[in-house]
């Protein structure tokens, strides 16, 4: 418990800027995605071992707050792939690289990249949600 | 005189394995769990999906042998994140130790529950 404490408190002492803000966004798109992955490999395998309980779990995914849920879920999905793709590059082929300008200005690019590529399929997913949801 | 070696020879341990395999799954996840995404989620969408969906999808060997390969590599690298993050909070070795055994039997069972829906597929009743 103190342990937590400690992370939440150094969470917002601890000044790394653009390497420590990445660092957080990485963790918590990380386990937001593998808390969505257990739900969701669990509700598939209802194809097989309880078939008719299949379409209660997609009903919950057609409510809106879920298709919110959703849109956030996609953006966690490019973010952690697209930081996850910039700390391999650094780590297994760039390693001379790891210096604080270079990680700065590519956790700066990382963000852009990962919004800029998010926009599009938000917009999909929310028009799906306004017709479907709202008969828009 | 100081030297620095480029390449200094270390046998790798478990950690450093676990490390580099997390970057490669890493790499290899961009390209599966991506085209996953913008399929199901953003191009055809939850409203489009249904047990008759997921049968026709699955009467392809190719989608069953794609989302086997996402099962295995996305969740893997998930649980062992976990187990890094967790790593972080827990300083007691016998307590991680303990975790990382609760952990692993996670995965092996959803890992298992997962594989055989792929295998079995959508049982109509």
């Amino acid at each position: 418990m103190r342990s937590i404490q400690t992370t939440i408190s150094g969470f917002s002492r601890y000044r790394g800027r653009e390497g420590h803000w990445s660092f957080i966004l990485h963790r918590l798109t990380g386990l937001g995605t593998l808390l969505f992955l257990i739900i969701h490999i669990l509700d598939t395998s209802t194809v097989y071992f309880f078939p008719s309980l299949y379409s209660h779990a997609i009903d919950i995914y057609r409510s809106t707050p879920f298709m919110i849920g959703e849109i956030f879920l996609v953006f966690s999905i490019i973010f952690h792939g697209v930081n996850g793709a910039r700390i391999a590059l650094f780590d297994l082929y760039l390693t001379s690289r790891w210096k604080t300008p270079s990680q700065r200005s590519s956790a700066r690019w990382t963000l852009v990249i990962a919004i800029l590529l998010w926009l599009p399929a938000a917009a999909m997913m929310m028009r799906s949600m306004l017709v479907n949801n709202f008969n828009l | 005189m100081n030297q620095t070696i480029d390449s200094p020879k270390v046998t790798p341990n478990y950690e450093a394995v676990a490390w580099k395999w997390m970057r490669y799954s890493g790499l290899l996840l961009i390209p599966l769990a991506w085209g996953h995404v913008l399929i199901q989620d953003v191009v055809v969408g939850v409203h489009a999906i249904d047990l008759d969906y997921v049968a026709m999808r699955w009467a392809t060997l190719g989608w069953r042998v794609y989302d086997f390969l996402l099962l295995a590599f996305a969740f893997a690298h998930g649980v062992n994140g976990l187990r890094q993050v967790v790593h972080d909070f827990i300083k007691d070795e016998r307590r991680m130790r303990t975790v990382s055994w609760l952990l692993l039997i996670l995965w092996i069972v959803v890992s298992l529950i997962g594989a055989a829906a792929i295998i079995g597929g959508v049982r109509i009743e």
